[in-house]
Order: C-alpha cells, then sequence, then structure tokens
C-alpha cells in the first residue's frame, strides 16, 4: 500500500531541548525507511524560508519539508512564548502572533494552507499546539487524524495544568482516530485524566537514534581506574517536571556521604537562578556545576564524563535522556514515573520523592564496580534493540488500520 | 512397569530488608526483612504446608504402603520456629508415619558446593543433626541446593557415608538413555587434601563403597509443577488417571518424581484442582498396582537385583533450574560471581570470631535465593525471576545484598584481633 503522512512536526534542534524534536526526526526517517511518504510541516521563526526546503533525508530517501513562519517551539508556555515575543518588532507580532493562543491560530491557518494542496492519505501532529492543525487538515483532506502525544499539560505542571492549555489539548486527543502514547505510564494519563478510552490509543516507545546505537560503552576501566572525583549527571531543562531540586536533594545526601563526589547539572530554564541558590543553600556550592544550554557534542562528552546519571522527572512521559546515557554506558538511576523506565530494565528505580533512596542507589552504584559494570555493558547493549526503523513499522500498521477500516 | 519416588522440596529463604548505606556499620546484624519473611511463611503455611501436609498425613494413614520423601532445609525449619511451630508439627507427623524418608542437604540451602568443600560439609553435617533432632531419622540420600550436581560432588556425598545423590536428568549427559535407572558416577580419586578435609568434617563414620544418583524424570515432574493448569498446554487438564497413564508407559525402573513442594497450593493454587489430584494418586496407583518408593528404597531394590548400573558422567555443573539447567541462575552475571565472591572471602574471618550469632547471619546470606534474584537472564521478558522475588528488580537485590556485606565486614574489621572468645550461645 502506498502510504502518504502529511505530518505536524517539530525540528531537530540545534541544542539540547529535550526529546520532541528528536523523536520527531526518528519516527520521520524510521518512516522513511518503511516505505511511506512523508510531507512534514515545521514551525520557522525566519521570514525567508516560506519556500520549501528538503533537510531530512535518509539514504536516498527524503521527507519534503514545508516551513511556517511562527515562533513556536516545544514546550511552550503563555509566560515562555511572552517573553521571546517582548524582543520582537510590532510588526512581527502581527505575523506571528502576539500570545501563544494568537501564535497556535496563525501556526494552525498557515499550516493548512501551506499544505492544502497535497493528497495524504493520513494526517499525524505532534503534541498539543499542533492538533489544531491536525484536526483542521484532516478535515480538509477528508484523511484519519493520529495524534502523537509526547508529553501532556499535566507532565509539565506536575498535574496543576493550565485549564486552557488542557482543554485544547482534550480536544485534539477526542478528534483524534488514533492516537500514539510514548509509553504505558502516558497511556494511563490519557486514560485516567483526560477520560479516553482505552481503546484508542496504541503506545509505541521512541526508538533511540542510530548515532547512538554506534557508540560503544567506554572501556570499563576508564570509569573506576580514574583519578578525578566521579561525577553524577542531571540533564535536562530545569523546570519542575524534571525534578531538578530532587536531584539537588539526592546531591547533599550523596555529599554528606562521599565530599569528593561532583555533581553536574545540564540544561537551562526558568528554574536555573532558584537552583543556583538552592545549591549554595544545602552546602553544594563546591561540587555542583551548572553548565547552562549544552551543545549536542557537548552533552556526548557529559554522558561519557558521568559515573552516574541520574533522571528524577515528577512524571516523564518518556524520557530519552535516560536511553541517551545508557547508549553511552553510563549506568542510570531512573525516576519510577516514567516511561523509559518500560523499555530500561537495566537501571535503578526509584519513586521522585524518595531522594533518600536515589542517593542510596548513586552510592551503591559508585562503591559497587561489578555493579557499574554490569550496568554499563547491560543497558547499553539493550539500547540497541529499539530503533526507530522498528518502532515506525508499528506507526506504519497503525496507518494501514486506519485507512482500511 | 516403575515405581514411583516422590521427592518434596521445603524452603524458604531470610529475605533482606531495604537496607541503607548510611547504616552501614551499625546493623548489628539486622539484614532480614521479619515482617516480609514472616508474612510470607505464614501466607504459604496457608495455602501449602498445611493444607498439603494434611492431604498427605490422610493418605499416607489410608495407603500404608503410600511413601514420600522431603528435603526440608534449615531455614526453614528455623523460620518454623519463629513464625510456624504448627507447620513444623505438622511435618513432624508424617515422619511419625514412618512412610517418609528425610533428605539430607545443606542446611542454608547454600551453593557452598561452589566455594568452600569445609563450609559445605560443615553445613551439611549440621542438617544431618537438624533432621535427627526434629524428626528422629538419619538421613541416608543427599540433594545439593537446587540439584546442583557434578561428578565430584558425587564422590564427596560417598565419601561422607550417603548412599544416593539426587540430580537432573538432563539430556545433554543422558543422551537416549532414560532417567528411570538409576546410575553411578565415573570412578575416580579426590584428592588426598580433598579426602583429608572430608574425613573431618562428615557427619558419619565412614565412607560408602559406591553411590547411587537418582535422576529427577523432568518431563513428568514438570507436568505437575508447572503445567499442571496451563491452560494452552495440550495435557490440560491433567487428571490422576492420565497421568498414572504417562507414568506407566514412561518404562525403567523408577520414575522419579521431584518438585518444589510449594507447587501443592502455592504455585497451583488450590482452585487449579491440585490438591485434589494429589489425594487421588495413590488409590489409582494402588489399583494399577504401582508401587511408591522412597529414595532410598528405590536404592535399596535397585542393589538387589544386580543389574549392571551405566555412569552419568557430569563434568560440568547441571541443576533443575530453568531451561539451560547449569548454575547461570545464580552465577551468570557479573554482580552474582561478585556476591558470591564477597561473601566467601569472608569465611575465615567469620569463622574465627566463633560468635555463633555472626557466623549464622553469614551463612543466611548464603541461600541461593539472593543470588536468583540477582539473575539478569531473560529479565525483560517477565520471567519466572521476576515471578519469585521479592524485590523490584536484579539491582534492587545487588543493592540490599553489598550493603549487608558491607556492614558485615566493617563489624569484622572494627572487632579487636585477639578478643576473647564470646561463650556461645546455649
Amino acid at each position: 500500500m502506498s502510504l502518504h503522512s502529511l505530518m505536524f512536526g517539530w525540528e531537530y534542534p540545534p541544542l539540547h531541548l529535550g526529546g520532541l524534536g528528536v523523536a520527531c526526526q526518528g519516527l520521520v526517517k524510521g518512516l522513511l525507511r518503511n516505505g511511506v511518504k512523508v510531507t512534514l510541516v515545521l514551525p520557522h521563526a525566519n521570514k525567508t524560508a516560506e519556500r520549501e526546503v528538503t533537510v531530512l533525508s535518509t539514504d536516498d530517501l527524503s521527507a519534503s519539508t514545508m516551513s511556517v513562519p511562527s515562533m513556536l517551539q516545544p514546550y511552550d508556555t503563555h509566560g515562555s512564548y511572552d517573553i521571546r515575543v517582548g524582543n520582537i518588532s510590532r510588526e512581527e507580532c502581527e505575523i506571528y502572533g502576539g500570545d501563544i493562543a494568537g501564535a497556535i491560530e496563525k501556526y494552525t491557518a498557515a499550516s493548512v494552507q501551506i499544505s492544502k494542496n497535497i493528497t495524504p492519505n493520513v494526517v499525524h501532529c505532534h503534541d498539543w499546539m499542533t492538533y489544531g492543525a491536525g484536526k483542521r487538515a484532516a478535515r480538509h483532506h477528508r484523511v484519519p487524524l493520529v495524534a502523537h502525544i509526547h508529553a501532556t499539560e499535566l507532565d509539565r505542571t506536575n498535574f496543576h495544568p493550565n485549564e486552557w492549555i488542557y482543554g485544547f489539548e482534550k480536544k485534539g486527543f477526542e478528534a483524534a482516530d488514533r492516537i500514539i502514547a510514548v509509553s504505558n505510564y502516558t497511556k494511563n494519563i490519557l486514560t485516567e485524566h483526560y477520560g479516553i478510552a482505552e481503546s484508542k490509543i496504541v503506545v509505541v516507545h521512541n526508538g533511540t537514534s542510530e548515532h547512538l546505537s554506534s557508540f560503544r560503552a567506554p572501556n570499563v576501566h576508564s570509569l573506576h581506574g580514574r583519578k578525578d572525583a566521579p561525577m553524577v549527571l542531571f540533564l535536562g531543562r530545569l523546570v519542575l517536571q524534571k525534578g531538578p531540586k530532587q536531584f539537588l536533594d539526592m546531591a547533599s545526601i550523596v555529599h554528606q556521604r562521599k565530599p569528593e563526589v561532583q555533581f553536574c547539572v545540564a540544561g537551562d530554564g526558568d528554574m536555573l537562578p532558584e537552583m543556583i541558590s538552592y545549591a549554595i543553600e544545602r552546602g553544594l556550592a563546591d561540587c555542583v556545576l551548572f553548565t547552562g544550554k549544552v551543545q549536542n557534542k557537548e552533552v556526548s562528552e557529559l554522558y561519557r564524563r558521568a559515573a552516574c546519571f541520574v533522571m528524577p522527572s515528577l512524571s516523564e512521559p518518556f524520557g530519552l535522556v535516560a536511553l541517551e546515557a545508557a547508549a553511552h554506558g553510563t549506568p542510570v538511576v531512573l525516576s519510577k514515573q516514567s516511561g523509559v523506565r518500560e523499555v530500561l530494565d537495566h537501571a535503578f528505580t526509584v519513586d521522585f520523592w524518595d531522594t533518600e533512596k536515589m542517593a542510596d542507589c548513586v552510592l551503591t552504584i559508585l562503591r559497587e564496580k561489578p555493579l557499574a559494570q554490569q550496568l554499563q555493558s547491560e543497558a547499553s547493549r539493550a539500547v540497541t534493540y529499539l530503533t526507530w526503523q522498528h518502532q515506525a513499522s508499528t506507526v506504519r500498521s497503525i496507518y494501514e488500520q486506519l485507512i482500511t477500516t | 512397569m516403575p515405581s514411583i519416588c516422590l521427592y518434596f522440596q521445603v524452603h524458604q529463604p531470610y529475605r533482606l530488608r531495604d537496607l541503607r548505606i548510611g547504616d552501614v556499620g551499625t546493623m548489628d546484624l539486622q539484614y532480614f526483612d521479619a515482617e516480609k519473611n514472616r508474612s510470607v511463611f505464614r501466607k504459604v503455611a496457608e495455602k501449602c504446608y498445611l493444607p498439603a501436609n494434611a492431604v498427605l498425613l490422610e493418605l499416607l494413614n489410608s495407603h500404608p504402603d503410600f511413601r514420600i520423601a522431603f528435603s526440608i532445609s534449615g531455614v526453614f525449619i528455623d523460620q518454623c520456629k519463629e513464625y510456624g511451630e504448627d507447620v513444623l508439627e505438622s511435618f513432624r507427623k508424617l515422619a511419625e508415619t514412618g512412610q517418609v524418608e528425610f533428605l539430607a542437604e545443606t542446611y542454608y540451602h547454600s551453593l557452598a558446593s561452589l566455594t568452600s568443600l569445609t563450609e559445605f560439609l560443615e553445613q551439611v553435617t549440621l542438617h544431618v543433626r537438624t533432621i535427627e533432632e526434629y524428626f528422629g531419622q538419619t538421613p541416608k540420600v543427599f540433594r545439593n541446593t537446587e540439584l546442583i550436581f557434578r561428578n565430584e560432588l558425587a564422590h564427596v556425598a560417598r565419601l561422607m557415608g550417603f548412599q544416593g545423590i539426587l540430580a537432573e536428568g538432563a539430556d545433554r549427559i543422558l543422551g537416549d538413555r532414560s532417567p528411570n535407572m538409576l546410575f553411578a558416577p565415573p570412578k575416580f580419586r579426590l584428592s588426598a587434601a580433598q579426602e583429608r578435609v572430608i574425613r573431618k568434617f562428615r557427619p558419619f563414620g565412614k565412607a560408602q563403597k559406591d553411590i547411587r544418583i537418582l535422576l529427577k524424570n523432568y518431563r513428568l515432574s514438570d507436568d505437575v509443577a508447572f503445567r499442571f493448569s496451563d491452560r494452552s498446554w495440550i495435557g490440560f487438564p491433567l487428571t490422576a488417571d492420565r497421568f498414572t497413564d504417562w507414568l506407566m508407559g514412561s518404562g525403567g525402573c523408577t520414575t522419579n518424581l521431584f518438585m518444589d513442594y510449594e507447587t501443592f497450593g502455592e504455585h497451583q493454587w488450590a482452585d487449579t484442582g491440585i490438591f485434589d489430584f494429589l489425594r487421588a494418586l495413590p488409590r489409582i496407583w494402588e489399583e494399577r498396582g504401582i508401587a511408591t518408593r522412597t529414595p532410598s528404597e528405590t536404592i535399596a531394590a535397585w542393589n538387589k537385583i544386580k543389574q549392571p548400573t551405566e555412569c552419568f558422567d557430569a563434568h560440568e555443573f547441571l541443576s533443575w533450574a530453568d531451561h539451560e539447567r547449569d548454575l547461570s541462575a545464580w552465577q551468570g552475571n557479573l554482580i552474582q560471581i561478585a556476591a558470591l565472591q564477597a561473601l566467601h572471602a569472608l569465611e575465615k574471618p567469620v569463622k574465627k570470631t566463633n560468635d555463633l550469632r555472626l557466623i549464622d547471619t553469614w551463612r543466611r546470606l548464603q541461600s541461593s535465593d539472593h543470588f536468583y534474584y540477582m539473575c539478569t537472564k531473560y529479565w525483560s521478558d517477565g520471567d519466572v525471576h521476576k515471578y519469585f522475588s521479592p524485590y523490584e528488580s536484579p539491582y534492587e537485590a545487588y543493592r540490599r545484598f553489598s550493603h549487608a556485606l558491607c556492614d558485615l565486614r566493617q563489624m569484622l574489621e572494627a572487632r579487636p584481633p585477639d578478643s576473647p572468645l564470646p561463650t556461645p550461645d546455649p
């Protein structure tokens, strides 16, 4: 069956901005390899980029890409959008939208307009900001709508949602013919908190990008044989959802027992100033390093340097960073409130609030060499089985099923 | 027509508490989760031990020729004393019928046979004395933890004075031969040093000239233990009649049905009909003229007819665990190997203390279950290891175990080198 998916997605970010863009790109490549034609519509805040460009390709296959003028970015909130819009001219505000609601309306209209002449047999959209575009495009082309959910408003807000966003999201779920959730964890949130029928949701875990499976676990001696102090890593946006405070609480317990351990908090976000003060308050000034935004290649180096990676998220639909860490051969401690634990067995899991136990797992990894070695080798091997090509084949069959029924 | 040899394994380990690194050095040997251990023991007692013992007692009384065998680990008897005198009493009632044989094993259901000959001998001797004390009989047949076996172990058991030893009827050793015969290990001598240690620590005054190997018929045993309630299995539902047909058809001189006692009521719940199945067997066997024999009766009957005994030649370790039937369930990954090594590295300093409570605690950490819980073999497939583990992951099992070891090590290091020997508990 010849398949053509019109996809409203997100760009692969030049800076490590979280998993949404990474997952979109991985899925598109995987779909191309599975013989699905993809037209990808992306928000792009550059007036000259309105014409068609091709950025996504794999082997000799490529997705055609359409850029829509928009300043929307993954994980935007009312606040984060307002800050960016504050720096642009009135004229640009007219184009992009002065607040997030306006921006979404403009993005939706432009996206549907730009893609109205193609002939897809399915529309696929990623996270709430694209759901409006998905709905209208599916109606226009008279084809089924797939809503992919990478993170819900509840995950981002520790279950205190902005009602407008929650409502927008819920309408998207309801309009979709099929919902793809990135984990069973997320599927449960949709059934429990959005009242979505279980039968409508399919779980497709994220894959790992090709570049990950090519990483070799570092030589096992390098972890404990080296002279410099062991480093424990946090990587993620510094927002409530990611649990940076829990990380520092854990760090403070580890620090009391093993003062030589270093901690690295990599990533930017509105909680950065607060977290710096908090670290100082907890007496961690000399052992925590805040890196701010990190480049992708720096991220790789951080994973490799770390003796242990901790993901203490309060609610994590998937948690691609944990897979990335595992792929680099870094032992992982995961929040139980995450989707990635469904695919990453070779790791410690703890409740995000149990920072005592989190610290205990970290200390055990630092103390027990055979344990660290086993987590290194087993977890990085497990990662290689989870490819986007394989995950996309499931998405392809979801398309086929929707089209034929 | 083969006779039937039924043996049931009875064991419960001491599971570990959620130990924390901050308590290392101050745990005072309080490693075990008394609440958890009590609740598991009571749960299994109500579901399995008490009802199954009641069924067996009734069967033994109404069928004077019915024979069974148990191997009851020493740590199980310890737990009976803590959590269930009623359970111990019900096993004693079975022993009083005179129709039940009790086998010898390592007191702590340990992997000592892999690590230390002295420790192994001490644990078996301790177990033999315990069985004598509680059940009034001296074991003549040995079964090692999880049927772990190889040639050398058969000779160790022979030199200790045992007439027989149990092993898995593994196809890779049997080839096309039936497990329903008795076997002997290839003849060879252990080293003089090994023989000296055995003479020093063995439970009995003298060695046996020969030893017979009884092999588990794993197909027929597992039909009951694993497949009884499996609706997708072609043999479902398994009736006592049908099972007896299979037994009669299996040939040879003895069909050895070896399984965990928890099969009755715990692995296979009462509502699967497992107790009715058990209850029906002796009558059907009697009607069809099938005898039941204990392991030592099976050996005696075999020796009486003086048939040539074939060799069962196991160079490598066998066991009854998993599809692989090797040691990989306990020694298959880095953390399992490290944990066992680190534990046994403490043997000398632990024994030097002469502190009975400390030695006992160190030995409780030796139960094979601790290592089984650390198994990552097909961990992702949600297999039986997951089902049987009290912890949420193999890594959690290792975390707790390593804290206990660290604490024990620190405690040993903190002791003054020439401290006067404490008076042992009476």
